[in-house]
């Protein structure tokens, strides 16, 4: 079974994508953890960010602010471990593409509000392109990594290739 | 591994996702389990919110009142020049203190600040008395205040 990095810590067998991927699993995957963790915390707060957006109601605000952050911290943390990968990369392309839409919107729509990915504070800095253009960067990494046919190294495989060793 | 794999990967993670979600908010009384729901979530969507500039402007230009909703003590303590005060709990018997505004005229409430929802609350009484132009400053007092704008005690 190959597994990647961890194959026997035999650092010249690494396929040099394997560790890109990785790391880039990880800077994703950790990014969405942060980002959920506020969220997580305060749901109504994170309800109310939505609201300023104007494009939904406070039943579905509140839905999103529910389901949305432990969306955001079971991907991320799936994608650090490298349990579903792809799964992962997928719903957090929709995730990003669906959030830079609704920044877009708002900038569109001339909304002066604050983002509400990262924290809930409103006086936080407001949206501008340079988010956008944050989205789209991570945009490509997310497809990058869900169209990518190494999905670098598993955690998960790291515990079971151990296990199978002491056997 | 296929794309029909990854999308049921991607649907077993949003499963989770919602399961633990819910789970969450329930164990923690928070969201649609709450006891009470806060009334920004409710008012948030039909309400405008303003920012610093935009209040500023309002303010320049003259066409517009200040409404503070923060206790009587806070006013007195200092707020944005010209406003009127009237608290929340007060609303019943202050609102004569905008007894001479036109309907139409644009209010702008403000609280104490991010923290407070009392801005909201008192918006939506307005918004209930009649007042057709009522927007609230979200940053209130203190941002106001941080900012260096016109104040008065």
């Amino acid at each position: 079974m190959h597994i990647g990095i961890f194959k026997n810590y035999d650092m010249k067998s690494i396929p040099s994508n394997s560790i890109v991927v990785l790391l880039a699993r990880i800077f994703l995957g950790g990014l969405f953890v942060v980002a959920s963790l506020d969220k997580i915390t305060d749901p109504q707060a994170f309800a109310n960010a939505i609201l300023q957006y104007k494009v939904v109601g406070p039943t579905f605000a509140m839905l999103t602010a529910t389901i949305l952050p432990s969306l955001e911290l079971l991907c991320g943390l799936s994608l650090i471990i490298g349990l579903y990968p792809r799964g992962c990369a997928l719903l957090l392309t929709v995730m990003l593409v669906g959030f830079t839409i609704l920044v877009a919107s708002a900038l569109f729509r001339g909304l002066d509000i604050s983002c509400g990915c990262f924290t809930q504070d409103p006086n936080a800095s407001k949206i501008n392109l340079q988010k956008i253009l944050e989205n789209c960067g991570l945009i490509i990494l997310s497809v990058w990594l869900l169209f990518n046919k190494n999905q670098g190294s598993s955690l998960l495989q790291l515990f079971t290739k151990r296990q199978d060793n002491s056997v | 591994m296929t794309m029909r794999q990854t999308f049921y990967e991607a649907l077993l993670l949003i499963a989770a996702a919602i399961i633990l979600g819910f789970a969450y908010t329930y164990a923690t009384k928070q969201g649609f389990f709450a006891k009470t729901q806060p009334a920004p979530a409710v008012a948030l969507a039909n309400i405008d919110m303003i920012s610093l500039d935009q209040a500023r402007g309002a303010f320049e230009s003259r066409q517009s009142v200040f409404v503070d909703a923060r206790h009587e003590f806070d006013f007195l303590a200092g707020h944005i020049q010209g406003a009127v005060n009237i608290p929340l709990k007060m609303y019943g018997t202050l609102q004569s203190r905008l007894g001479g505004v036109a309907k139409d005229k644009l209010l702008i409430v403000y609280c104490d600040g991010a923290e407070c929802n009392s801005s909201i609350e008192l918006s939506i009484k307005l918004l209930e008395s009649g007042f057709t132009n009522v927007k609230v400053f979200f940053g209130g007092w203190q941002e106001w205040k941080s900012a260096g704008l016109p104040t008065e005690q």
